[in-house]
């Protein structure tokens, strides 16, 4: 009887290698995990962009139209979609001069309610604490 | 000799220092756009250092949500698979990744 929290921390580029993906797919799949679990038992996720991974979060990507791939963009707004906690590093984000007008900060348009969270790295250290188990992506 | 050399991760590659050419041409595709779009802590990346020619695919900009402007020297060409093509047949005799 217990609540499990998984911290999914994502320090990779998208694109060249499918790291950044799986760790998106892991993170939603963990809200799903549910039904395989003992009553009281669960999984609290959450996802952290840090390093070069804030990139991760950009807007417009396209690689849908050119590589024919669903772009980390969507899969960041099911990950809101589904309530996960998004946290996108505030120091990395401002080091490569972006600003949250060039992320993805919420999943309206499909019916998302909770939005992404720009935070001081200090922030994602206390996650990466309080977590039960940490995986790097 | 005239040597295109593809750069496709978002770090320096060591060799890039050493290369010599007639015509050296540094095409960035895939993670090497990042090279092309963006400044880390206000510097441009120390790939773009070089007096060679530079070229950026297109694509693999707006795969990753950014444009064609978004270049931060108007040195970097941008190119589309095509123009690449024509690049790699026209231009150059010997291609590298690194």
């Amino acid at each position: 009887m217990a609540i499990k929290k998984i911290a999914f921390i994502v320090e990779k580029l998208p694109y060249k290698s499918e790291t950044s993906r799986l760790a998106l797919t892991h993170a939603i799949a963990s809200q799903t995990v549910e039904i395989h679990l003992e009553d009281g038992d669960n999984v609290e996720p959450v996802l952290a962009f840090v390093g070069d991974g804030v990139l991760n979060c950009l807007k417009n990507q396209k690689a849908l139209d050119i590589y024919g791939v669903s772009s980390l963009e969507a899969h960041i707004k099911n990950a809101l979609l589904l309530d996960l906690r998004v946290l996108v590093c505030k120091e990395d984000l401002e080091g490569f001069g972006l600003t949250e007008d060039s992320i993805v900060m919420d999943a309206e348009e499909i019916g998302g309610e909770v939005t992404t969270q720009v935070v001081p790295y200090e922030e994602i250290q206390q996650d990466l604490e309080s977590a039960d188990h940490l995986m790097f992506f | 000799m005239r040597l295109a050399v593809f750069v496709s991760e978002y770090r320096e590659p060591e060799m890039l220092e050493r290369l010599k050419a007639e015509k050296l041409g540094i095409v960035l595709v895939q993670n090497g756009v990042y090279h092309a779009a963006l400044k880390k802590d206000g510097n441009v990346s120390p790939v773009l250092s070089k007096d060679v020619e530079y070229y950026a695919l297109s694509e693999d900009l707006q795969s990753r949500g950014f444009s064609d402007s978004d270049v931060v020297d108007s040195k970097i060409k941008v190119i589309n698979y095509d123009g690449l093509v024509d690049l790699i047949f026209n231009d150059y005799e010997k291609t590298i990744w690194l």
